[in-house]
């Protein structure tokens, strides 16, 4: 009995196409190589995959559909049960479909303001975590690399990555707390790598009739958001280092906004540090926590601005790192 | 349950069982709830002994699994096990129809897949102590807060939809699609609009650093 979750004559395209441009043998790669080559099939690759999410006890299926094309990225992730969101990606354009919440959300990146690209894995992040192939096994019939990413501290989560020894797509990932439990999976149940896929993959099927519809359609200021003052941070956890900033407005909303990156070279938070709207008399400012998934944010309020620090790791590190943001050089 | 079923149930786990079979057995999955635990039993194990091969198991976890080896009630009567075939249950009669129609194959890795980790999965490989990785300039001794006592305040879950977009054009590849995908799923919803907490004390943080 055959699966049809795999279309192999695509990942047999793909592993030869890796042979041509002369990648070595695969039982040739350390491990941090195979997260190098998973992040870049990743990012560059086409795909179109469903997938369990399971966080907490709670599990749901989503799609995702990944198309690199001229140099554009199109992408659409899509929730198939539950909230129905959707988010979907355009070049630049970013929109973010929360039916449960009658909204759109779309923000416009201008390529030239925008942050891009994502950590690299250095020898220093290697110093941070302890990144071992502890095995191969075969998941979905796929010969599978099992590369374990442990963190040697509090301050960031591991992972542990089923990742495909001929197209390096990871076909099961967790994500493990600092006790090394699992607090996240995703597997996927089908995935295909086609050659092309068309425009019409990344329309949405949510139907907006009556939603609000929230833009950035306010130019993005040329200077920080707090005006002559520069915003960095005092202290960072071990390893963490900042790595870029941009000035940008956020969809509904014309307050500018500064947005500073900070990562280890796995993971990653955004500190966002925008104007502080006026207080009420008596009313004093609030630290905020959320978690999104397995990720955590932590907002409070500095020298008149709202600070807000967003993240992949735990709760006590956004904390840490955002009320060590200072401004300075007023 | 019969023998027979039982041995047809192993056999469809295990991709043994013919096609025919498979959509007879399958179609009587979708409305026998006995049968449903049974095979939800099967994944989990399945999951332990299969997926997770080269994984050393922890003492508790393989306690565990036995556990639901040898007593049937033991995984359903679980709260774990419980949310498991809550949400199992939720999207298997959508999955069962298309899943038919396209062979019964993708019933039973759909099924597998929407299991989630046992609970005290842990790394085999063992974390290590952080004692001599700290980056240049950095302080050798570092508190973390504790956690505060938290109060419930609601915040607009736009607001932190524009955070979770713009953070995730710049997390690392596997880190984005974890953190996209919790927040379009429904429990993020209700994370965002109902779980945001207040710390009552924002400014206790301390860092011991020279």
């Amino acid at each position: 009995m055959s699966r049809p979750t795999f279309r192999n004559e695509h990942f047999a395209a793909l592993a030869l196409a890796w042979t041509a441009t002369g990648v070595a043998p695969a039982e040739e790669q350390a491990p941090t190589h195979w997260l190098e080559r998973m992040n870049q099939a990743l990012t560059t690759r086409n795909y179109d995959g469903t997938f369990s999410h399971w966080h907490g006890g709670h599990v749901e299926m989503l799609r995702i559909i990944h198309r690199v094309q001229d140099g554009t990225v199109s992408e659409r992730l899509a929730s198939l049960d539950g909230s129905g969101r959707e988010f979907v990606r355009t070049g630049a354009s970013l929109s973010c479909y929360l039916p449960d919440k009658r909204t759109v959300v779309v923000e416009q990146r201008p390529p030239e303001k925008s942050l891009v690209g994502f950590p690299a894995v250095t020898d220093q992040t290697a110093s941070f975590y302890d990144i071992r192939e502890i095995g191969r096994t075969r998941l979905n019939r796929r010969d599978t690399h099992i590369i374990t990413v442990s963190p040697k501290d509090e301050y960031r989560y591991g992972y542990r990555l089923w990742i495909d020894d001929s197209t390096a797509m990871p076909l099961k990932t967790q994500l493990c707390d600092t006790h090394g439990h699992v607090i996240e999976q995703i597997v996927f149940a089908s995935l295909t790598l086609p050659s092309r896929i068309p425009d019409s993959a990344f329309r949405t099927e949510v139907s907006t009739e009556g939603f609000q519809w929230l833009r950035n359609e306010t130019p993005p200021p040329p200077a920080q958001a707090g005006g002559a003052m520069a915003w960095s941070a005092m202290r960072l956890p071990p390893g963490f280092k900042m790595t870029g900033r941009s000035a940008q407005t956020l969809p509904g909303s014309t307050d500018p906004v500064d947005h500073l990156v900070f990562t280890d070279g796995l993971a990653s938070v955004s500190v966002f540090v925008e104007p502080q709207r006026a207080a009420k008399a008596g009313e004093s400012p609030v630290a905020e926590t959320a978690e999104v998934g397995s990720s955590s944010a932590f907002s409070t309020v500095v020298d008149g601005h709202k600070i807000t620090a967003v993240g992949e790791v735990p709760p006590d590190t956004v904390r840490f790192i955002a009320t060590q943001v200072k401004a300075h050089g007023k | 349950m019969n023998e027979e079923l039982d041995s047809q149930l192993s056999a469809m786990f295990d991709d043994e069982l013919a096609p025919e079979q498979c959509e007879l057995l399958a179609r009587r999955l979708s409305r026998d709830e006995q049968l449903k635990s049974r095979w939800g039993r099967y994944a989990v194990i399945g999951a332990a002994i299969r997926s997770e091969r080269g994984v050393s198991l922890n003492p508790p976890l393989a306690g565990r699994v036995s556990a639901v080896i040898l007593t049937e009630p033991a995984l359903s009567g679980s709260a774990a096990a419980q949310g498991v075939r809550r949400a199992a249950l939720r999207w298997w009669q959508p999955i069962a129809g298309a899943a038919m129609a396209a062979g019964v194959a993708a019933v039973s890795v759909l099924w597998l897949r929407a299991q989630g980790p046992l609970p005290g999965a842990t790394l085999s490989a063992q974390r290590t102590a952080h004692t001599d990785a700290i980056a240049p300039g950095q302080g050798l001794s570092y508190v973390v807060p504790r956690a505060p006592a938290a109060r419930a305040v609601l915040v607009p879950s736009t607001t932190l939809a524009n955070y979770v977009v713009a953070h995730s054009m710049v997390s690392s590849p596997v880190a984005r699609r974890n953190l996209l995908s919790a927040f379009m799923t429904s429990e993020s919803a209700n994370a965002a609009s109902e779980s945001i907490t207040a710390a009552e004390e924002p400014h206790d943080v301390q860092a011991n650093i020279p």
